[in-house]
C-alpha cells in the first residue's frame, strides 16, 4: 500500500493540472456576454444580415477587433486573425459576416487586411500604397472594398475590386447574372 | 530583335491582365474637394464631400456612373458624416450635426423623408452604420465616460445599449 502523503501529492498535482488547463481556454466565452464594458467600444460595423457586430474594444487591456453575435449574445473567437504591427482598426463586415475587412499598419504604413471566417485566416488585401488610407468598407457580397486615401492634400475615395474569382458572400440559391 | 518584340508583346499582354485585387477608375467620383468615409453596396457608393461648401452626403450610382439626387437628404446648416446605405438602396443612415448637437438620421429614398433616431438620447452619438438588409443600425454613444455601442432594431423601433 502506498503512503497517504504520496496520494495527497498526486491529487494535488492533478488538481493543479486541471486548474492550469482551464486557464488555457480560448477567448470564446460561454453564456451571454454584454456588448459593452467599462472600457471603450468603438467603430461598430454590422454584417449585412444584421447578425454580427464587429467593434474595436479596450476591454482586455489592448485595443483589438472583436466580433459579437447579436443572435447568440456572445463573442466569437477569431482564430488565425492577424492584427499587424500595431493596432488593427476600422472593421467592416460582408453579408453574413464571412469577410472582415480592417486596417493594419505594416512598417508604419497602413494596409488593408481581410479575415475570412470560413478559412480562418487573414490576408493582406492591399499594401505598399504610398498614400495614407483610412476607413475600408467591404460590399455586402464581398467583392469590392472602398476606402479613403490622401491625395493632393485632401481625401479621395478609391474602389478596390477583389475580382470575379472570389467566393461571394451571398445567400444560398441566389441566381448569378451572366457577366 | 523579333524575339525581343515578341517578349515585349507577351509581357504587355500579361501585365494588362495583372490580376486582382486592383483599383478601379471611376471617373467623376472624386472632385478637387474632400471625399470621405465611403461605403459600398452592390450598386451605390455613399460618402461625404464638401464640394458644395457644406459637408453633405453624396450617392454615386456605379452602374449609371453618375450621382443620384436625393431631395431632403442634406441641409445647408448640417454637417453630415459617416453615411451608409442598404443593399436595396432604400435607406441611408448618417450622423448629422446642427446647432451644437449630433443625431443619427435615417433617410428613406422612396418617401424622401428623414427621421431622427436619437432624439431621446441625451448623449453624444457618432459613427452610425445600417446593415445591408436594413434591419439594424449600430452607432457609438458617449456614456459613463467612455464610448459604448448601441443597436437600434428598425422593425421593432427598439434600442439596445
Amino acid at each position: 500500500m502506498a503512503h497517504p502523503v504520496r496520494w495527497i501529492g498526486w491529487g494535488f498535482s492533478c488538481s493543479l493540472l486541471v486548474l492550469l488547463s482551464a486557464c488555457n481556454s480560448t477567448t470564446t466565452t460561454s453564456g451571454p456576454a454584454e456588448i459593452n464594458s467599462r472600457y471603450n467600444e468603438e467603430q461598430p460595423a454590422i454584417s449585412g444580415n444584421g447578425r454580427w457586430l464587429a467593434m474595436v474594444s479596450n476591454r482586455r487591456g489592448t485595443s483589438e477587433i472583436m466580433l459579437y453575435d447579436l443572435q447568440g449574445r456572445r463573442f466569437e473567437g477569431l482564430s488565425g486573425f492577424y492584427a499587424g504591427d500595431a493596432i488593427a482598426q476600422s472593421p467592416s463586415l460582408s453579408l453574413t459576416g464571412r469577410y472582415l475587412v480592417y486596417l493594419v499598419t505594416l512598417d508604419g504604413r497602413p494596409a488593408i487586411a481581410l479575415y475570412d471566417r470560413i478559412t480562418k485566416r487573414s490576408d493582406l488585401l492591399f499594401s505598399g500604397y504610398r498614400r495614407w488610407i483610412q476607413q475600408p468598407q467591404i460590399s455586402p457580397d464581398g467583392r469590392y472594398v472602398v476606402f479613403q486615401s490622401a491625395r493632393k492634400g485632401q481625401w479621395d475615395i478609391e474602389v478596390l475590386d477583389r475580382g470575379p474569382n472570389i467566393e461571394l458572400d451571398i445567400p444560398d440559391g441566389t441566381p448569378i447574372p451572366n457577366p | 530583335m523579333k524575339r525581343f518584340i515578341f517578349a515585349l508583346i507577351v509581357s504587355s499582354l500579361l501585365s494588362s491582365c495583372t490580376g486582382y485585387p486592383r483599383l478601379l477608375n471611376l471617373t467623376g467620383l472624386n472632385s478637387s474637394y474632400l471625399e470621405a468615409s465611403p461605403q459600398i453596396s452592390s450598386r451605390f457608393i455613399v460618402f461625404t464631400s464638401d464640394r458644395n461648401g457644406s459637408q453633405d452626403v453624396y450617392l454615386f450610382d456605379t452602374q449609371a456612373r453618375r450621382f443620384v439626387n436625393n431631395p431632403g437628404l442634406n441641409s445647408l446648416d448640417e454637417i453630415a458624416s459617416h453615411p451608409s446605405i442598404t443593399e436595396d438602396g432604400k435607406y441611408i443612415v448618417f450622423a448629422g450635426s446642427r446647432q451644437g448637437s449630433t443625431n443619427i438620421y435615417i433617410y428613406n429614398r422612396e418617401t424622401q423623408q428623414k427621421r431622427n433616431l436619437t432624439a431621446n438620447i441625451q448623449a453624444e452619438v457618432r459613427n452610425p452604420s445600417i446593415s445591408a438588409d436594413g434591419s439594424r443600425v449600430v452607432f457609438e454613444v458617449a456614456k459613463n465616460g467612455q464610448w459604448d455601442l448601441a443597436v437600434y432594431d428598425i422593425a421593432e423601433s427598439r434600442l439596445t445599449e
